[in-house]
């Protein structure tokens, strides 16, 4: 008789994993506070998600979520029920492992003797709800500076052995979040006892510990049931798409060197001009430790008590000695934080000190963003942007893909949209700033700006100056042309992410940064402020005139317009495009700007523009060549060591250096 | 008891204050006379003296009270141990007394934002001075007063300082306890801020986008404004090496408010200390300064006004911040 082996599939991605109805979070809450516990988690108070003592889940938030910035935070009301629907507040669960005042010991002074007595530690037991993947890693942090020895903080080891801790997976994030950076999250990984991920009607629940284990068999068990694999498969999905969210804010290769060798960059002084040394970033931090002793006494002078308090490396008396401050200079103090957080904190403790939670920058009243600093005081070492290249269709010089225009629009005299579908996939999936291969039989091709992706296809506006674009600008709805691409690089968006953006462009120049204005509205909390500078003309030459109103008034984007000259029923302004900022108030230092047009204007644009704080590396322009095979084949198109097709059309203006608007280039 | 006992040391009129009017506590030990003075002020800081009730029986163990206008009419003369001065110099009469009541005062402590900062009677300094008396009074003829209202550290030097609009008790209590335990006050030079974040108070600046004072502002007061979801507006006065500068134009850039409305926040009760004074200026004066067709800044060479003392912190403490304190030998 025969055998056969049947292999089982494997029950691992579910076995282990246990699904909880969202109402019975206030089981979870129970049970904890069933076992003694005093239970900590978010709740709504003063305009903020905070941790404070929670007795049940009804105290808990429902339906809110949060935007948050430099400087910025505001509560959102959400579509649906979620109870973390937000990240990170105000409060880290440092409050509760590291109280912020503690009576240390007491003294007593009588006659010649003298007496000292600790003051005994009884925390109680408590339970933390809602603790992200930053927050543990904070725990992490701490416990290598209080807990690890040789000298330990028995106080903190007490508190942070009694607690239970529940972590939530993020599902959402802010532009505050960089644990992807820090390598902190959003995935929750270890170090818990029980983890959430909150799905639409509930939780995916995970173990983590023993102490949870039994807590899932014993009292939560009546109110979970197995994990289907579609939950399972959800929650990893929603945590994957917070990552890809968040990107890489902050570029980390090599910071701790990077940062230590910038001691006398000038940066800490300009910080030092907006820095109000307040303090506020440290407190807020989960892993600032450092604190002052005060010393109480009676009117008599015989009992003393000494109470530790949270206090900061910025407040100028922190480092007084009888002589004077070792940090006096509020540039001191604030170079003193950041190469201590990001730098020497690996030296004394092998980690880290920052894990990516953001608190600091919402939370410092004046907006400073630590990200922004360390870039621009410990730039990363390659600073040209990375190009993300789609594999482009037709890519031989010799070869193109047919697509049929589907819709045409008369945007000015001489200007038309042309919406081509029917093309190659490869086209919709193309980057922001990448241009095409555009033939007609009979007609050279010709590089044309992609001006919008839509789902089966792309739009190219075209402005009929010569022979071949004025045969391209007289297609009719039906008619085909020949693509190649989408080809060369685009503009460096994710750059982009949580600094404010300005856009100057000019003439035709818009139809490369329209796809980004349109990226830019779809996602528009992830970044700062956003402005738009265009110039035209005369007002008859403005392009997506219509579509420019929206962006104005439902897409966030402030934007200016200006025309070369004009008739009386024009009533806005008149001049050369860089009139519209040189006198405006904003500040250049956390911006980054994308530039397309006339070459003398984007030379005037980035003189501007370096006058308002914008450095070369934050300057994008991109480059019109006379270009054939758009694959760095024939040469028509080089300048300097770059072939514009390929290595561009997107450039730094410091990957450009002095060849940019240099004559005869 | 060790900073009180040396009264010759500070070299003005040997002992014979001592125990002239006081009585032996606690063994025979002098208790420390004490007296209160008050120029341009509205009394709140005595008031605060007056409001610590029980402790007040405790602290009468340790010092006489010689002089306290606000709680009994009587009058002594001095010397003083301890000399609690409120109100600031804002008439020909106090510039006469100050000088005289430096000398007759071993400790000299200012209270309350008018003695220390000059008080929201300083925002005049702004203005054209007669035109306001003029708008104020009936008949302004009667009305002595100075071009300029200014703390008393102006005129004379000034031992230790305490904040506040009113004064804190905590602090005034601290103070004492320090001076009769001859050991350094425990008063925290650092923001509002840190008072906040110590009880998880939400940043009003942050999550609301009210302009707040907390940060370029000394503590002491239990950040009681944030707590109660308003913004510092600074009674405190600023704190060391208040970057008042930087939050001035981050408030412009960040909430549409404009130069004026940006210096009005800083124009309150401690608006003449620095670096508040030259924050206004920067941003065009005081509104009533401008209402009045006042000169609209403050002209630095107007110091000290004729008369004056002014010697200036720097000569009697060399380079110790406020709030350190006399006690420069190290105790």
């Amino acid at each position: 008789m025969m055998t056969i082996e049947v292999t089982r599939p494997e029950r691992t991605t579910t076995a282990g994993r246990w699904y909880l109805e969202r109402a019975g979070l206030d089981a979870l809450v129970a049970a904890l506070r069933e076992d003694g516990r005093t239970v900590i988690g978010p709740t709504v108070a003063d305009g903020a998600v905070v941790l404070a003592e929670i007795h049940s889940s009804a105290e808990m938030p429902h339906a809110v979520g949060d935007v948050q910035g430099p400087g910025r935070y505001r509560l959102t009301k959400r579509d649906d029920a979620r109870v973390f629907g937000y990240v990170v507040g105000p409060t880290s669960w440092k409050r509760w492992v590291f109280p912020p005042d503690v009576e240390l010991s007491t003294g007593r002074r009588t006659g010649h003797r003298v007496e000292f007595a600790p003051t005994a530690s009884h925390p109680t037991k408590l339970a933390f709800v809602g603790v992200r993947a930053c927050e543990l890693a904070a725990f992490g942090v701490q416990d290598r500076v209080l807990d690890a020895g040789p000298f330990r903080d028995a106080d903190y080891a007490a508190r942070r052995e009694s607690a239970f801790v529940v972590a939530v997976q993020c599902t959402t994030a802010e532009l505050t979040c960089f644990c992807t950076s820090m390598g902190t999250g959003p995935e929750v990984e270890h170090g818990f006892d029980i983890a959430l991920t909150e799905l639409d009607e509930g939780f995916l629940l995970d173990v983590g510990s023993p102490a949870g284990q039994e807590l899932v068999d014993g009292k939560l068990a009546s109110a979970l049931r197995p994990a289907t694999p579609v939950e399972v498969y959800t929650a990893a999905a929603d945590v994957a798409a917070t990552r890809a969210r968040i990107g890489d804010p902050l570029p980390t290769a090599g910071l701790h060197d990077r940062l230590l060798a910038q001691l006398d960059n000038p940066r800490w002084a300009q910080v030092a001009e907006r820095c109000i040394t307040c303090g506020n970033c440290t407190l807020a931090c989960p892993t600032c430790f450092c604190t002052s002793v005060i010393q109480k006494t009676d009117m008599e002078g015989i009992a003393a008590t000494n109470e530790r308090a949270w206090d900061s490396c910025f407040s100028p008396g922190f480092a007084r000695v009888a002589g004077g401050s070792f940090r006096s200079r509020p540039r001191d103090r604030y170079r003193q934080w950041l190469t201590h957080k990001f730098g020497t904190w690996w030296d004394q403790f092998g980690t880290t000190g920052c894990v990516g939670c953001g608190r600091c920058i919402t939370w410092c009243p004046v907006g400073i963003d630590v990200r922004e600093e360390l870039m621009a005081i410990a730039p990363p070492v390659a600073l040209s942007p990375e190009p993300i290249r789609v594999e482009p269709v037709a890519a031989s010089f010799n070869d193109f893909v047919v697509a049929q225009v589907v819709a045409t629009r008369q945007e000015t005299a001489d200007t038309v949209t042309l919406t081509l579908a029917g093309a190659d996939p490869a086209f919709s999936k193309g980057n922001l700033g990448q241009f095409a291969m555009v033939a007609i039989p009979g007609f050279p091709p010709l590089p044309i700006s992609i001006s919008r992706f839509t789902v089966d296809g792309i739009e190219l506006t075209i402005r009929g100056a010569g022979p071949a674009t004025k045969a391209m600008t007289a297609l009719k709805v039906g008619d085909q042309l020949g693509l190649r691409g989408p080809l060369g690089n685009n503009w460096p968006i994710e750059r982009a992410v949580g600094r404010d953006l300005v856009i100057v462009s000019g003439g035709i120049g818009l139809a490369p940064l329209r796809p980004v204005i349109h990226a830019l509205a779809a996602d528009r909390r992830r970044f700062g402020d956003v402005r738009l500078y265009y110039g035209a003309r005369t007002p008859a030459d403005i392009l997506y005139r219509e579509e420019m109103e929206r962006w104005a008034s439902r897409g966030g984007i402030e934007v200016h317009l200006t025309v070369d000259r004009a008739g009386p029923e024009w009533e806005g302004r008149v001049g050369v495009v860089t009139q519209l900022f040189d006198q405006a108030t904003w500040e250049g230092a956390n911006a980054i700007a994308f530039v397309c047009g006339p070459e003398r204007m984007m030379q005037a644009t980035a003189n501007t523009l370096a006058g308002r704080g914008v450095t070369p590396t934050r300057i994008f322009v991109t480059l019109e060549r006379h270009m054939e095979c758009g694959i760095g084949l024939c040469g028509h198109c080089q300048m300097g060591k770059y072939f514009v097709c390929r290595d561009g059309p997107v450039f730094s203006l410091l990957q450009l250096g002095d060849t940019f608007g240099r004559e005869g280039i | 008891m060790a900073a009180m006992a040396h009264p010759t040391e500070h070299g003005h009129g040997g002992h014979a204050h001592s125990n002239e009017h006081g009585h032996a506590a606690r063994g025979g030990t002098p208790r420390p006379r004490v007296a209160v003075v008050k120029f341009a002020s509205c009394d709140g800081c005595q008031l605060t003296i007056l409001d610590l009730e029980d402790l007040l029986l405790e602290l009468s163990e340790h010092f006489e009270i010689v002089d306290f206008p606000e709680a009994s009419s009587a009058r002594s003369n001095g010397p003083y141990d301890v000399l609690f001065v409120e109100g600031s110099v804002s008439t020909p009469d106090h510039l006469r007394r100050i000088g005289e009541l430096r000398k007759q005062a071993r400790v000299l402590v200012t209270i309350g934002a008018c003695a220390t900062s000059g008080g929201i009677q300083a925002l005049r300094n702004w203005a054209d001075h007669d035109a306001y008396r003029a708008a104020v009074y009936p008949t302004p003829e009667f009305v002595e007063s100075l071009a300029r209202a200014t703390p008393i550290a102006e005129h004379v030097p000034v031992d230790f300082e305490l904040r506040g609009c009113p004064i804190s008790p905590d602090q005034l209590v601290e103070l004492l306890t320090a001076l009769v335990t001859g050991r350094r006050p425990q008063l925290r030079d650092e923001a509002v801020c840190m008072e906040c974040k110590r009880r998880g108070v939400v940043c009003v600046m942050s999550a609301q986008g009210i302009a707040c004072l907390g940060q370029v502002t000394q503590t002491g007061c239990g950040a009681i404004c944030p707590r109660m979801g308003r913004g510092c507006y600074g009674c405190f006065g600023p704190r060391e090496q208040a970057n008042a500068a930087g939050l001035a134009r981050y408030l412009q850039a960040s909430g549409e408010r404009s130069a004026e409305e940006v210096g009005q926040l800083f124009a309150g009760f401690t608006a003449y200390s620095e670096p508040f004074r030259s924050t206004i200026t920067d941003l065009g004066g005081t509104r009533g300064a401008r209402r009045t067709g006042g000169a609209g800044h403050v002209a630095g060479g107007a110091y000290p006004p004729p008369g004056g003392a002014a010697t200036g912190r720097a000569s009697y403490l060399p380079g110790r911040p406020r709030m350190e304190g006399i006690d420069d030998d190290g105790r």
